[in-house]
C-alpha cells in the first residue's frame, strides 16, 4: 500500500520530466557504473544460455554419434537371408569387420560422458546461476535508487518553484517549511543508498573478475576432458581397427573418399527402380524397338492379333531387364556396362525399306514402310471424307529413337494423323508442326478424345 | 506412402513378390534403417556445429566478465587465447570440414534415402498392376466359360488380358531382378562413407584437443591441480559469498 502511494506520488514528475518540463539530475560516475554492471548482467545470462547449448551440443553429439553408429552398423549387417557379406563383398571387408566395434566405441563414450556434462551442470551452470541471483538483488538496489532519485528531483523542483513565487500566500509559506522537511529527507536518503552502490559497484566488479577466473578454468578443463575422451575412444578404436586416422586436411578426406568410391553408385543410378515410373514407356518403347528390329529381320509383317501380342510380350519378359545381372563381388575391377550402354550398343533398328510383304496390307506393314525413307509431307494422305480430327493425349514421354519417330511429353495433345486397329503397330501423329510415327505399342497410354 | 499404408497396399496386392523373394519387408527396414541414419548423423553434425558455436560465444561472453575489471590480468590474457583457440575451432570445421562431410556422408546417405519412394512407387504400380491384371484374366475367363453374342468380345478381353500381362510381368520381373541388386549395393555403396566419418571424428577430436591444450601455457601453474583438487570450486563459492556479503545485495 505504501508502495502504491510512493509511485503515484511519483508519477506527475515522471510525466513532466519526461516532456522538459522539470529538471532531472545525473550523476555521471553512477550512469557508468551502471552500464558497466547491465553489460555484465548480460553476459551473465548469455553465459547460462551458452553453457546451456555447450552441454546440448555435446549430448547430442554424443547420443546422435552411438545413434548413428547402430543404424550405420545394421546397414553393413547381413539381411534375413543375406549370407557371408564379406565373401560377396572383399573390398568392404575391413568395414563389415569394424562397424560393431564402431558401435560398442561410440556407446562407452556416450556413457563416458555422462560425468562431463554433470560437471558442467553442477559446477559451471550452477555457480553462474548463483552470480545471476545476486546480481537480480543488486538490480533491485539500482532500482530503489531510481526511485529515491525521482524523489529528490521532485521535492527539489517544488521547492524551486515554490521559493521562486513573487508574493507567497500564508499556505505556500507553510508548504515551503513542509517542503524543505521532504526535501532533506529524499536527500539523504537518495544520497545514502547512491553512495552505497558507487562504493560497491567498484568492489563488485573486481568479485565478479575474480568469479569468472576459476569458473573459466574449470570450465576449459571440462571441455578439454571431452575433446579428450573423445581423441582417446577414436584413436583406440583406429588402433585397433587399423584405421589411419592421421590428422589429415578435410579435403584430402574427400578426396581419398572419392577414390575409394567404387562403381556401385552409378550401377545403382543405372537400375530401373529407382528412376520414377515414367521409364516404363522408355524401356516399353526399347522393347517395342526391338520387337521391331526382330520383326523385320525376319521380314514378317506383324498381324495385329492376339498371338504376336503375347508372343512380344514373352520376348519382352526374356528381355526386359536387359543384361543386368551383375556379377556381385566384382564391382570395382569390372564394371559391367550399364544397361543404358547395352541397349545402345545393340545395333539400332535396321529398317529396310523393303517391300516384300507388300501383300500384307495389313496397316502395321504400311507403317513400316512409311519409316524407311524421310516421310514425305502427307499433308492431304488420303482423299478421306473424314475431316474431323482426332487427337490422342499422351500418358507418357517418348523421345524418338529413329528418324521419323514423333517426340512428345506427357500430355501432349497430338493430332491423329493415321491409327491402326492395332496398339502393336506404330501410329503416325502430327505434333508442333512436326509429323511422325510413335508406339501405338503403348496402347495403355494414350487416350483417345 | 505411410508405413501401415504401404504395408497394407503390399497384403492387400497379394504377396507374391513377398513369398517369392522376401525382399519388400527387407526393402522396408532398408529404407528406415537408411532414413534413421541420415536423420543421426544430421545431428551430430549439428551438434559438432552447436559446441564449436556455443565455445566461441562463451568466450566472448568471458571477454565482457574480464572487461568489467581488469583487462590485462593474467586471467584475462587466458580469456583471451582460449578465444582465439575456439574461434579458430570454429572456423576450422565449417571452413575445413563441411564439404568433405557432405560429400562423403550427407549426399550418399541422403541420395540413398531418396530412392526409396521411387522404389515403392514401382512396388505399388507393380501391385496396381497386378490388380489389373486379375480382373482382366477373370473376364477372359467367363468370356471363355460363357461365350458372348458379340463375336469380337473374345478378342477384345484377349488383348486386354495379354496386355495387362505384360505390364505386370514387365514391372514384376523388374523389381525381382534389381530389388536384390539394389540392396546388395549397399555395401559397396556405403563402405568408403565409414573411413571418412572415422577419420572426420577423429580430425574433429584431435584439432579441438590441441587447440584447446595450448591455451594452458596461459594459465598459472597451481590452476590444473587446484581443478583436480576441486580448489576452483571452492574458489567460486567463496567469491559468491562475498558478493552476497555486499551491502548493495543486502536489500537496503
Amino acid at each position: 500500500m505504501k508502495g502504491i502511494g510512493k509511485a503515484l506520488a511519483r508519477t506527475p514528475f515522471a510525466v513532466t520530466s519526461k516532456i522538459g518540463m522539470s529538471k532531472k539530475s545525473v550523476d555521471p560516475e553512477f550512469d557508468d557504473y551502471h552500464r558497466h554492471f547491465t553489460s555484465l548482467e548480460q553476459a551473465a545470462e548469455k553465459l547460462i544460455k551458452d553453457t546451456k547449448a555447450f552441454s546440448e551440443g555435446v549430448t547430442s553429439l554424443f547420443t546422435a554419434g552411438a545413434g548413428f553408429a547402430t543404424h550405420f552398423s545394421v546397414i553393413f549387417q547381413p539381411i534375413a537371408g543375406e549370407f557371408d557379406l564379406i565373401g560377396k563383398h572383399p573390398d568392404a571387408s575391413h568395414t563389415i569387420l569394424n562397424v560393431t566395434k564402431y558401435e560398442t566405441a561410440m556407446q562407452e563414450l556416450r556413457e563416458l560422458i555422462g560425468p562431463e556434462l554433470e560437471l558442467i551442470d553442477t559446477r559451471i551452470a550452477g555457480p553462474a546461476k548463483e552470480l545471476q541471483s545476486v546480481m537480480k538483488l543488486i538490480r533491485k538496489t539500482i532500482t530503489k535508487r531510481d526511485h529515491k532519485l525521482t524523489d529528490y528531483d521532485r521535492f527539489n523542483n517544488s521547492l524551486t518553484k515554490l521559493r521562486d513565487k513573487k508574493e507567497k500566500s500564508l499556505s505556500d509559506e507553510k508548504n515551503l517549511f513542509k517542503l524543505e522537511q521532504d526535501f532533506e529527507i529524499a536527500t539523504s536518503e537518495y544520497e545514502y543508498i547512491n553512495n552505497a552502490l558507487k562504493q560497491d559497484f567498484p568492489r563488485f566488479m573486481m568479485l565478479a573478475t575474480q568469479f569468472i577466473d576459476p569458473l573459466f578454468n574449470s570450465f576449459f578443463y571440462m571441455q578439454l576432458n571431452i575433446y579428450y575422451l573423445l581423441l582417446e575412444k577414436m584413436n583406440s578404436f583406429a588402433d585397433e581397427s587399423k584405421f589411419d586416422v592421421s590428422n589429415a586436411p578435410g579435403a584430402q578426406i574427400a578426396a581419398d573418399y572419392e577414390s575409394k568410391r567404387s562403381d556401385a553408385w552409378s550401377i545403382i543410378e543405372n537400375l530401373g527402380i529407382i528412376k520414377r515410373i515414367v521409364s516404363v514407356c522408355k524401356s516399353l518403347s526399347r522393347l517395342v524397338q526391338q520387337t521391331r528390329a526382330q520383326n523385320s529381320q525376319t521380314g514378317l509383317g506383324r498381324q495385329p492379333s492376339t498371338a504376336t501380342s503375347v508372343a512380344s510380350g514373352s520376348s519382352l519378359r526374356a528381355s526386359a531387364p536387359p543384361s543386368r545381372s551383375v556379377s556381385s563381388g566384382g564391382y570395382k575391377k569390372a564394371p559391367p556396362p550399364p544397361p543404358s550402354n547395352s541397349l545402345q550398343a545393340a545395333p539400332p533398328p535396321p529398317y529396310t525399306p523393303s517391300f516384300s510383304g507388300g501383300s500384307t496390307a495389313s496397316a502395321s506393314a504400311a507403317a513400316a514402310t512409311k519409316r524407311a525413307p524421310p516421310p514425305p509431307p502427307p499433308l492431304k494422305p488420303k482423299p478421306k471424307p473424314a475431316p474431323q480430327i482426332k487427337y490422342v493425349v499422351a500418358l507418357y514421354d517418348f523421345a524418338a529413337q529413329a528418324d521419323g519417330d514423333l517426340t512428345f511429353n506427357a500430355g501432349d495433345r497430338i493430332e491423329l494423323v493415321e491409327k491402326t486397329q492395332s496398339t502393336e503397330d506404330w501410329w503416325t501423329g502430327r505434333l508442333n508442326g512436326a509429323q511422325g510415327v510413335f508406339p501405338g505399342k503403348c496402347s495403355l497410354l494414350f487416350q483417345c478424345i | 506412402m505411410s508405413w501401415a499404408g504401404f504395408k497394407k497396399s503390399v497384403n492387400r496386392a497379394g504377396t507374391t513378390l513377398l513369398q517369392k523373394t522376401g525382399q519388400i519387408e527387407r526393402t522396408v527396414d532398408r529404407e528406415f534403417t537408411e532414413e534413421e541414419a541420415k536423420y543421426r548423423i544430421k545431428a551430430y553434425w549439428d551438434a559438432m556445429r552447436a559446441m564449436t558455436s556455443a565455445q566461441s560465444r562463451i568466450a566472448e561472453t568471458l571477454e565482457t566478465f574480464y572487461g568489467a575489471a581488469d583487462r590485462s590480468s593474467e586471467g584475462a590474457m587466458a580469456g583471451h587465447a582460449y578465444k582465439r583457440s575456439v574461434d579458430d575451432m570454429d572456423t576450422t570445421f565449417t571452413r575445413e570440414l563441411d564439404v568433405p562431410f557432405r560429400t562423403t556422408i550427407s549426399e550418399p546417405l541422403g541420395k540413398m534415402c531418396a530412392y526409396f519412394p521411387v522404389v515403392n512407387e514401382h512396388i505399388a504400380k507393380r501391385n496396381k498392376k497386378l490388380l489389373d491384371y486379375d480382373s482382366a484374366r477373370n473376364k477372359l475367363r467367363k468370356l471363355i466359360d460363357k461365350p458372348s453374342e458379340d463375336p469380337t468380345k473374345l478378342p477384345r478381353a484377349q488383348q486386354e488380358h495379354d496386355e495387362c500381362k505384360e505390364m505386370f510381368d514387365m514391372l514384376n520381373d523388374q523389381l525381382i531382378a534389381e530389388l536384390p541388386q539394389l540392396l546388395d549395393l549397399r555395401v559397396p555403396y556405403f563402405d568408403p562413407s565409414f573411413e571418412a566419418m572415422i577419420r572426420m571424428q577423429a580430425k574433429f577430436a584431435e584439432e579441438g584437443y590441441e587447440k584447446l591444450s595450448g591455451v594452458q601455457r596461459y594459465f598459472a601453474d597451481n590452476v590444473r591441480d587446484d581443478y583436480a583438487a576441486g580448489q576452483l570450486d571452492a574458489q567460486v563459492e567463496g567469491i559468491l559469498q562475498e558478493m552476497r556479503e555486499l551491502s548493495i545485495c543486502g536489500g537496503n
